[in-house]
């Protein structure tokens, strides 16, 4: 090295150093789009929880395995902290468009997360690419969200066609077993996830020989659904597999009771059938459903991190972890993971952090085999697993490799 | 579909139409006796359903037993809210009819911001009551309890209020004030006292039909507005004003509603209800029994 490699690797260093250190007194702005008000907004309260648990991990020195949870901030960025910066979209995506371009253009943040509808993460995603700013989809499951040649869009939870196979083969498996599963019955809302979610069960039960023999699709947020039920009760079918949000979900559960109806089994889409509002008031009701998800407490017994974080999360929110609130937590993790190894906070190198990301199922708190996007921005090695509501709690029931017990099958019988 | 299954759908829709009627009707008095469109009715109805579940958790008695203490609250805030806003509301000299269309929306809003704020967003149930989760089995067609009892009510309101307007002096003063408001002041009648006994009804009105909603719906800060548009068509398919078309009107709504889902999709379920709507509206712009 001569005197002049030394000079100039001097000022470079010098000026790393005051680079490092304007980014350690400076906070990295991340928007977070959620219903806070509206008939879902007690998504967005649990969702805030969910991510502020997430912002402790990353700024804050924890012993957990899990990415930037050793040290205190990014230590790429020399120690700078996460901060969150909340809109709320009440369930509505032009409210989150314009939300998205307000927290971009004003609040200058570098990311955002979102947005638990499906239909608000189709309208901030396109805003986002439209700024060059990245889109992680924590909890909404449309699988149209990642097949719209999006650069900036990314997904590290799975989509419903994933979480619909994952149905429609323990079904096969039981079916296997001599369980008499011939019909299904298709009830689901009016916006893309209902939709979505129903095309693809619906080419599913095709594929594999199941008879639809009943197909209702819902106007959401209804006052009754007494005709709807009514409809399920005539057909019968072997199992219901339903798309619901909450109150849909509420009003189903006590419709079909009032009706006299008990259904043979129930294999719901989450959403509604995940979230603790239903079990507190229609649980009595609820008791053998299947639900899908990204999540299992059970996980704990092999990963401990998932125990520790999950403790970390009861002490803000006062409930567990759910499938909807562990994808949200990751989400800013695989964020904040992304924005280390970018050490920048320009959109196009996170962008680039994130197409590179590969971080391996342990270092999760989902039971997830990895994190690895697709071009697509999707992550196909989400794997869901199927949870069974049994006296008060949730069980793992599939697959074989995460099932802690046997389904009880039917459900009410 | 069955014989049963028809039947079936249309019990419920005719149950569910009374409510709707119970929940109309008290919009409809407050718009007949003084020409304001109260925007926040739906908000009038969460907020019964709160004080419902409220009276509950604090006294441990039936909802069915507190409904009068429900009523009386609601009472005492409609009245409050006439003292302390409509009154001057109708008082702007410009444009009086969008300033109450911004008072009464702005009250909602106000309203709904505060539920979510001191309620919190989570969905609240009551469970375990007399009449919730019964169920009354007429060969295969069955009526939940909690339906019944509400469609029992509404009636029983709609024939109280028939006696009230007809039989009382207090109904005499609030015809006299509908039809003429300048020439009631002439033989005595204080106009505001009417106003204000009018409003502290109408709420009243929505407050048993959110004591009765509250023992089988769930309950949360926007649950107002699943309900309000309904109550808006209802009243205008009614007639503005009429009591009775209310009731007509109410059952109505409840069972085109539930007809239509058995015709066409049920996300289509509003399509009947509305192009009736606008038929009347064609047909007779003044509702089926509006004196407009």
């Amino acid at each position: 090295m001569n005197r002049r490699e030394v000079l100039l690797s001097g000022v470079a260093l010098s000026l790393a150093g005051t680079h490092a250190f304007a980014q350690a007194g400076k906070e990295i702005l991340i928007g977070c789009i959620w219903p806070l008000t509206g008939p879902t907004a007690q998504i967005g309260a649990d969702a805030r929880h969910a991510l502020e648990t997430a912002v402790d991990i990353v700024n804050n020195s924890h012993d957990l395995d899990l990415p930037t949870a050793k040290n205190a901030g990014l230590a790429g960025l020399g120690g700078a902290k996460i901060k969150l910066v909340f809109a709320d979209h009440q369930g509505d995506p032009q409210k989150g468009r314009a939300e998205a371009e307000r927290l971009i253009t004003q609040d200058k943040v570098v990311a955002i997360c979102g947005a638990f509808h499906s239909s608000v993460s189709a309208t901030v995603s396109a805003s986002c690419e439209r700024y060059g700013v990245p889109y992680i989809a924590a909890d909404s499951s449309s699988p149209s969200l990642h097949r719209r040649g999006l650069k900036f869009f990314f997904r590290p939870a799975a989509h419903d066609e994933m979480f619909s196979l994952a149905m429609f083969e323990f079904m096969d498996a039981l079916k296997k077993k001599g369980k008499k599963i011939d019909t299904v019955g298709l009830f689901f809302e009016d916006t893309i996830f209902g939709t979505d979610s129903s095309n693809v069960q619906r080419k599913l039960a095709a594929d594999r020989g199941y008879k639809v023999a009943v197909d209702i699709k819902y106007r959401a947020s209804s006052p009754s659904l007494t005709a709807e039920v009514q409809q399920i009760k005539s057909a019968n079918p072997d199992v219901l597999l339903p798309s619901s949000y909450t109150t849909d979900t509420i009003l189903l559960m006590k419709t079909m009771d009032e009706l006299g109806y008990k259904p043979n089994n129930i294999l719901a889409q989450a959403a509604g059938f995940s979230d603790k509002a239903t079990f507190d008031a229609v649980g009595d009701k609820l008791n053998g459903m299947i639900s899908r998800a990204s999540f299992s407490l059970d996980l704990a017994a092999k990963r401990p991190s998932v125990g520790k974080v999950n403790e970390m999360f009861k002490a803000r929110a006062n409930r567990d972890l759910n499938d909807n609130t562990s994808r949200q937590l990751t989400c800013i993790l695989v964020l904040a993971d992304a924005i280390d190894r970018a050490k920048s906070t320009d959109g196009e190198k996170i962008r680039a952090a994130l197409a590179a990301t590969d971080t391996p199922g342990e270092k999760t708190i989902m039971p997830w085999k990895r994190i690895k996007f697709t071009p697509e921005g999707q992550n196909d090695d989400a794997d869901p697993v199927l949870l069974q509501y049994l006296g008060g709690k949730f069980v793992t029931v599939y697959p074989a490799q995460a099932a802690i017990a046997e389904p009880k099958w039917p459900m009410n019988g | 579909m069955t014989t049963q299954a028809f039947l079936q759908v249309i019990a419920s829709g005719l149950l569910l139409g009374l409510i709707y009627a119970l929940i109309a009707v008290g919009l409809s008095l407050i718009f007949g006796l003084m020409d304001v469109v109260n925007f926040a009715h739906g908000e009038f109805l969460m907020l019964a359903m709160y004080a419902t579940f409220g009276l509950v958790l604090a006294t441990t008695l039936d909802p069915v037993v507190l409904m009068p203490l429900v009523v009386a609250l609601m009472f005492v805030l409609g009245v409050s809210v006439y003292a302390g806003i409509i009154r001057y509301a109708m008082r702007a000299k410009a444009n009086p009819g969008m300033v109450q269309i911004f008072a009464t929306f702005g009250l909602a809003l106000l309203i709904q911001g505060l539920a979510q704020y001191f309620f919190t967003p989570d969905y609240r149930n009551i469970a375990n009551t007399w009449l919730g989760g019964k169920t009354l089995n007429l060969g295969g067609v069955f009526l939940p309890w909690p339906q019944i009892f509400g469609g029992a009510v509404s009636l029983a309101v709609f024939a109280g209020l028939y006696w009230l307007i007809t039989r009382t002096d207090f109904g005499k003063a609030l015809e006299a004030t509908r039809e003429d408001q300048g020439a009631v002041a002439l033989v005595g009648i204080d106009r505001n006292r009417v106003f204000a006994l009018g409003w502290g009804l109408g709420a009243a009105l929505v407050g048993i039909a959110g004591a009765v909603l509250a023992i089988f719906y769930y309950i949360h800060p926007q649950v107002g507005g699943t309900f309000a548009l309904i109550a808006y068509v209802t009243v205008a398919l009614g007639g503005f004003g009429s009591i009775f078309g209310a009731l007509v009107a109410g059952v109505i709504v409840g069972l085109v509603e539930a007809l239509t889902t058995l015709i066409l999709p049920a996300s289509l379920k509003s399509v009947g209800v509305y192009s009736l709507y606008l038929l009347v509206l064609f047909v007779r712009p003044s509702g089926l029994f509006g004196r407009l």
